[in-house]
């Protein structure tokens, strides 16, 4: 309907649901999400770092993964999913709703806080679920700064929300008192699994989860991320080795064996030539190598090193950014596409 | 299929009800509501309804006594009526709570909760 632009999603909520559109607002970003609409209404939302209906159903063990997916199989289509399981009475009408509820809030907040990013309007989408429940927009988008400022009066610093949670080696207090989710959550924590992985991980709410998290990190219990993890102020060039790229090579070559001009043919011509290790630590090619036809050519190699050991000062490449997460992010950004086409 | 509004309009059933809610205790959020609240503002009493529950389950010992000793309602009384916290219990993850604030005259202590138990149920009960 209309193009993907950056815009106020909870803002554009709002105009869609004047003009009583039904579809799906798309949110890009991290962790976006969309939130499907029926004649101005909200009636699901979801998110990547909030578990969905099926995933608190089925990490609870309310219902097994095989009744979800025979529901899935059955229903998606039509649009009728949630219907299935109650008319075949896997679960009350009652349990579907507040869960529909729950899950939509939840994703919501996911969705809707950001104050800026990519937005697209999918008219006429509707979600496989079916509509379940149906919310007025403007009370969405006010449980949203609700929540916002909720955790910011926690603890105001929105780092905690995304990073790797990692909890502190030792407590900074004697006595520390845990409610039960944040046992969980501590319990679960490995430095790797970001809030998202351990609400999906655990079934819980993301919000109740990024909730508890704060509270974590007000106490001290958890590490805080690098002030400057992400985002440098400036681009760094990749720093140049070697001067020119033929030169290191024929300077370590044995001096019995020719260089002849096919080795650089064989050279790709890359139009940035790939960093060369400096000459003291190339390896010399082994002589069997290179008597074979005289033409073989063996990329330099680096000195054995030992396992687990650094790469010498001056080979070490930038490491490669990490984005935690963000496979899991694609592929569910994805999904989430996939199943609006259905 | 009794569903969420069902469950709020038995509540108002009550004898003495003059308002209902289901409130997700952990944000403060009315998840649904009905009829009156106090101070005629059902987000307010939503989030004084959480810091209650939260008090009570987070903050105090009382439900921690015993392993598996999970709340089941709390009662306020106030000289013009009786307010009545239930929590419902779900297999999958909420932390939801059904209130029922009662006039004291109308109102019947001792059935309500009972009338209040018997809905938390029937609402997440198969």
């Amino acid at each position: 309907m209309s193009a993907s632009k950056t815009a106020t999603p909870a803002r554009l909520l709002t105009q869609v649901s004047a003009d009583r559109q039904t579809g799906a607002l798309v949110v890009g970003g991290h962790p976006g999400g969309a939130v499907y609409v029926l004649e101005g209404r909200v009636i699901y939302a979801e998110s990547p770092a909030a578990p969905g209906v099926g995933e608190l159903l089925t990490a609870s063990g309310r219902l097994a993964g095989r009744t979800w997916q025979n529901a899935l199989d059955q229903g998606t289509s039509t649009a009728q999913v949630g219907r299935l399981l109650v008319e075949q009475g896997h679960l009350t009408q009652g349990e579907l709703e507040l869960c529909v509820l729950g899950a939509t809030y939840d994703a919501a907040y996911f969705t809707l806080a950001p104050t800026m990013a990519p937005v697209e309007f999918l008219g006429g989408a509707t979600h496989w679920l079916g509509p379940i429940a149906h919310i007025d927009p403007a009370a969405v988008n006010r449980e949203v700064r609700r929540r916002t400022k909720l955790l910011d009066d926690i603890f105001p610093d929105a780092r905690v929300d995304t990073a790797a949670v990692t909890p502190v080696a030792r407590p900074p207090r004697e006595r520390v008192t845990l409610t039960a989710l944040q046992w969980e959550l501590l319990v679960h924590a490995d430095g790797q699994r970001t809030p998202a992985d351990l609400a999906l991980l655990l079934g819980r709410a993301g919000f109740a989860t990024i909730q508890e998290l704060r509270r974590l990190a007000a106490l001290g219990l958890l590490e805080l991320p690098e002030v400057r993890a992400e985002a440098p102020e400036f681009v760094r060039l990749p720093r140049a080795r070697g001067t020119a790229v033929g030169v290191p090579r024929s300077a370590v070559r044995p001096d019995d064996v020719p260089t002849v001009p096919v080795v650089a043919g064989v050279r790709p011509a890359a139009p940035s030539p790939p960093p060369l290790p400096s000459p003291a630590l190339v390896e010399p090619v082994p002589a069997e190598e290179s008597t074979a036809n005289g033409t073989v050519y063996r990329p330099p190699r680096l000195a054995r090193r030992k396992p687990g050991a650094k790469l010498p000062k001056e080979i070490a490449a930038e490491p490669p950014q990490t984005h935690p997460g963000t496979d899991e992010v694609l592929l569910k950004r994805i999904r989430t596409a996939l199943r609006a086409l259905r | 299929m009794p569903g969420v509004d069902h469950c709020l309009q038995e509540a108002m059933a009550i004898p003495g009800a003059v308002g209902a809610s289901i409130v997700d205790y952990t944000t403060g959020f009315p998840v649904a509501t009905t009829g009156a609240a106090p101070n005629s503002d059902h987000e307010a009493a939503a989030a004084g309804t959480a810091d209650v529950v939260q008090a009570a389950t987070s903050r105090s010992l009382f439900v921690s006594a015993l392993p598996h000793d999970l709340l089941e309602d709390l009662i306020i009384t106030t000289a013009g009526g009786y307010h009545l916290l239930r929590l419902v219990h779900t297999d999958f993850d909420s932390r939801l709570v059904l209130y029922v604030w009662l006039d004291r005259q109308q109102g019947n202590l001792a059935v309500a909760r009972r009338r209040m138990q018997k809905l938390a149920d029937e609402l997440v009960a198969t």
